[in-house]
């Protein structure tokens, strides 16, 4: 196992090395706009365009940059381990950057993953243990209403009924707990929760449903009720655990994707975290930002599917590494 | 300012054609001076949030070129001379600031004195009183090349010893300053709009003691900005300059996040004629959702916006419901949106053609497109009312309702050497597949389709093609690149300080033609010489010249140099024509009831808010 675990992480950093090359190949060979001319105001004159090169390192060809950024990344840079620059933008580290915005990310999905799974899987379960009936309609009612539903109309609407109108809800914005406390924090961020949760509630609740139904007309199912075990522990225990396995594979997909921002949700709730900054980088040409995101993301995504698989050894008795 | 985040806030703009194009007509141009309720009182904080700082130069005045940073330094920065902030052409003329008057300028227009008013001192943690030296040095910083000033031409070759080099900042020779209280100019050629250029933020004094520490790129002076004027950057008092290492950025402004600021405990009313100071402070926050800014200001959580343009429903509430109305803030800016023509570029070359262009066009379509009259007056020449107004009934290709004039264009067409069968339409083969240049964001987009039809209408057939902003100014401010297109609708310009030179030399004179970066996109001046330098072929008839006119206006002062400039726009207009003016761009600001002041900054093209008011008690 342990072997395994080594040798996936060696992996994931050579697919990171790989994401990297990929995102400075692409800025480098794609763009129709120069991030120098961009920040050389209104007349760009070749000497202020040749500066503004030379201070952001963009006077180097680009393998050259890119093997400066991964030495960077290596060993470190003036701001520090790893080594990511300075943003072209605000001249700030961008790992200070990164790691101001991502405790505003990790916040959001953490909450709302909390929220889709409270929300998903049960209404899931109920659904496929009483197809066809009031409450597998009312859940797959649901469900296909917020998989259809927008994120920025939800969003949009619930900011407007529950604190423009009914005032009940906190507004938009990020309230740090070190500043604010933990209910100012918490009361802000609620909504983005809920949210963000239910487009992803909505997906959980149908493949629970669709996974445990599927299961529970499985032979050992049959054999498990023959042995004359009681529903609620067929259900819980020998069907939910091998109806959950996907689930399983999902959520950690999911939950890494988020950490590239939740741009939408991020932008509509004023929450200054990983999505918006990304937005903000791309429209801006700010490289160092760019690639770093891309990193975090790419490594958020290829860890979590690490977790995942470490998971489903101990979730599913067939699933054995070597 | 080009660079201003104005091009993105009109995206939202789009939307709103056709739907308040009638709603707003009442506001058009008219600003409010004050809100309708409560008096005038100094306190509270001006509550306010953008989308984004859109900064271009880290904050750093040495290169901070953005419009919006050029509102904020209204609070934080005081130069020689600077300006009332107020709407209007008076708010484009230059007053002493930290001069004790306009100061003197030599016979032969080469020097120029000033003093400095005694007993002003820097903000917290530097405290000491501003001196001549202050001023030089933030020259200095200018010349630095590592600290990239953007708009060091201004400066560069017109102060004597002033050019670029590399290294920290060093002596400039034709600056000189015989004592703390003086400041002598000595210039290498008369410059008269050489005050306003001491306006720029660029130019305000620097306290060396702290700006030495930021030569480099990365983490700039931006973040410890030493105030002198009445308000500075909240925490400033806690920066401790006793060594680089222990200064740490000033907690009251973070890029990503926030600008607060507080006032300055150093600054003293009576030595400031321009600034009222009416609020205790600013706190500027970033919202990225802008129907969330506009829904803060109507529940009274903010109280106005900054540069955002309201959402269509906003607007058309605010323009419809007369208890609103107060609250909607609708300024011209100096800033002229155009088709440009190149005039290297067949049909383009002939006058005739860029004349017939000049009647087709339906200008009301455009301005439906942006969003109606509220978005900008019809623009019948050139330089905007605040620059050298020629007045609104100088338009020499007006037609009935702005919506063009087939019969008149066909004339025109007529003569031209590329309808040789005198049918009014551009029959020759370089009439069709000309590229027809704009960005690839409403309303640019929503305003293509109409534009292309109309030329259709004289036979200019047009591909469009559609770049994303800056990647369209980089097209056409490349002379090579430039001449693959013929006719661009993505470029606006908009003036720095109020002089009409602002809209003549970057953009139609010779001087300003250079391979890349450059703002005479038309190629106005080029000679056979330089198209050959510049690798572009060069049209038989020739290119026409306004140097010889906008020269003659340089050594001009007062109501003469505004005369010299109508008569360049004139020029341009009847004897050039490389533009198509389409429309003198307005601000649109909304405010809550707390504004009990409400004031506009000409210089800036946004809220002064250094002089506007609040009724709210709220700390900043």
């Amino acid at each position: 196992m342990w072997r395994y675990i080594i040798r996936r992480l060696i992996l994931v950093v050579f697919v990171l090395l790989f994401i990297t090359l990929i995102t400075y190949v692409l800025f480098f060979v794609m763009p129709p706009t120069d991030p120098a001319v961009l920040f050389a105001g209104k007349h760009p004159t070749p000497q202020v365009i040749a500066q503004v090169k030379k201070n952001f390192g963009l006077d180097k060809p680009f393998y050259i940059q890119y093997l400066l950024y991964v030495k960077h990344i290596v060993l470190g840079d003036q701001y520090g381990w790893p080594g990511l620059g300075f943003s072209f933008t605000t001249g700030k580290a961008v790992r200070s950057l990164i790691l101001e915005k991502l405790a505003v990310t990790f916040a959001l999905s953490v909450g709302a993953s909390i929220v889709w799974l409270l929300i998903g899987v049960p209404i899931g379960i109920i659904s496929a243990i009483k197809p066809g009936s009031i409450y597998d309609r009312l859940g797959m009612g649901f469900a296909l209403f917020f998989v259809s539903a927008p994120v920025f109309w939800v969003g949009l609407m619930f900011l407007w009924i529950f604190w423009y109108k009914l005032h009940i809800a906190a507004g938009t914005g990020y309230y740090p707990i070190s500043q604010y406390g933990v209910f100012t924090w918490a009361n802000h961020m609620i909504m983005p929760w809920v949210v963000l949760a239910l487009v992803f509630a909505a997906f959980y609740a149908r493949m629970v449903r669709g996974n445990l139904i599927e299961t529970m007309h499985e032979d050992y199912i049959r054999t498990a009720r023959a042995k004359g075990i009681s529903e609620r522990r067929v259900i819980m225990k020998h069907g939910l655990r091998a109806a959950l396995t996907p689930v399983v594979t999902m959520f950690g997909i999911d939950f890494g994707l988020l950490f590239g921002g939740a741009i939408i949700t991020e932008t509509v709730f004023n929450l200054q975290g990983i999505g918006l900054l990304s937005v903000q980088s791309v429209n801006n040409g700010d490289l160092p930002v760019i690639v770093a995101i891309t990193l975090v993301a790419s490594f958020a995504v290829t860890f979590m599917n690490l977790i995942v698989d470490i998971v489903y050894a101990y979730l599913d008795p067939r699933v054995r590494y070597e | 300012m080009r660079r201003s985040p104005k091009g993105s806030a009109l995206f939202v703009f789009g939307v709103a054609a056709l739907l308040i194009a009638t709603a707003c007509s009442s506001n058009n141009g008219s600003s409010s001076s004050s809100s309708p309720s409560g008096a005038v009182k100094k306190g509270g904080t001006y509550r306010s949030a953008t989308s984004s700082f859109g900064f271009v130069g880290d904050f750093d005045p040495v290169g901070e070129y953005t419009a919006v940073g050029f509102s904020y330094y209204q609070m934080l920065l005081r130069t020689l001379l600077n300006y009332t902030g107020q709407a209007g052409a008076a708010g484009l003329v230059p007053h002493p600031d930290l001069a004790t008057d306009m100061g003197t300028v030599s016979p032969d227009g080469l020097t120029y004195t000033y003093h400095l008013k005694s007993g002003i001192k820097f903000g917290p943690p530097i405290n000491r009183e501003i001196t001549s030296s202050d001023i030089k040095y933030a020259f200095e910083r200018i010349d630095s090349s590592s600290l990239v000033a953007q708009y060091a031409f201004y400066y560069d070759g017109v102060i004597q010893g002033m050019q670029q080099h590399s290294g920290p900042p060093k002596n400039i020779s034709g600056i000189d300053t015989p004592d703390p209280q003086t400041i002598v100019f000595h210039l290498t050629t008369p410059t008269s709009d050489f005050p306003a250029r001491l306006t720029l933020a660029a130019t305000a004094p620097v306290p060396q003691e702290v700006a030495k520490c930021f030569t480099k790129p990365s983490g700039g002076y931006g973040n410890d900005i030493v105030s002198s004027g009445p308000y500075m950057i909240q925490g400033a008092d806690q920066m401790d300059p006793s060594s680089c290492s222990t200064i740490k950025p000033m907690s009251g402004y973070d890029p990503t996040s926030h600008l607060i600021l507080v006032r300055n405990p150093n600054w003293d009313q009576s030595t400031d004629n321009l600034r009222k100071a009416y609020v205790n402070g600013l706190n500027m926050s970033i919202d990225s959702n802008v129907d969330d800014i506009f829904n803060k200001i109507s529940s009274g959580s903010l109280d106005g916006s900054f540069y955002e343009i309201p959402p269509p429903t906003v607007l058309q509430k605010y323009s419809t419901d007369s208890s609103l109305k107060p609250y909607l803030h609708v300024d011209p800016q100096n800033t002229t949106y155009y088709i440009s023509m190149n005039l290297l570029v067949p049909p383009f070359d002939d006058i005739h053609v860029r004349k017939a262009v000049n009647w087709i066009i339906d200008k009301s379509a455009i301005q439906k497109a942006w969003g109606g009259p509220s978005t900008g007056t019809i623009a019948g020449h050139i330089m905007p009312p605040s620059m050298a107004d020629l007045g609104a009934d100088y338009n020499p290709y007006g037609t009935p309702g702005n919506q063009g004039d087939l019969a008149k264009a066909e004339a025109e067409m007529k003569q031209s050497k590329y309808d040789p069968g005198k049918t009014g339409k551009c029959t020759a083969s370089v009439c069709s597949g000309i590229i027809l240049l704009n960005r690839n964001e409403p309303p640019w987009t929503d305003a293509e389709a109409g534009i292309v039809a109309d030329l259709a209408k004289i036979g200019i057939n047009v591909k469009a093609r559609e770049m994303e902003s800056g990647a369209a100014y980089q097209t056409i401010d490349t002379v090579k690149s430039g001449a693959q297109v013929g006719i661009s609708m993505n470029p606006r310009w908009g003036a720095d300080y109020g002089d009409p030179n602002t809209f003549a030399q970057p953009l139609f004179s010779s001087d300003s033609l250079i391979p890349v970066g450059t703002s005479n996109y038309s190629m106005v001046g080029m000679t056979s010489s330089m198209a050959k330098k510049f690798g572009v072929s060069y049209p038989a008839g020739g290119v026409p010249s306004a140097d010889s006119q906008i020269n003659a206006c340089l050594p001009k002062t007062g109501q003469d140099r505004t005369t010299c400039f109508q008569g360049v726009d004139k020029y341009l207009m009847e004897d050039v024509v490389p533009w198509v003016p389409m429309f003198w761009a307005n601000q649109v600001t909304i405010t809550s009831p707390t504004v009990t002041n409400w004031a506009f900054d000409q210089f800036t093209g946004f809220i002064a808010l250094q002089n506007i008011a609040v009724s709210n008690t709220a700390t900043p």
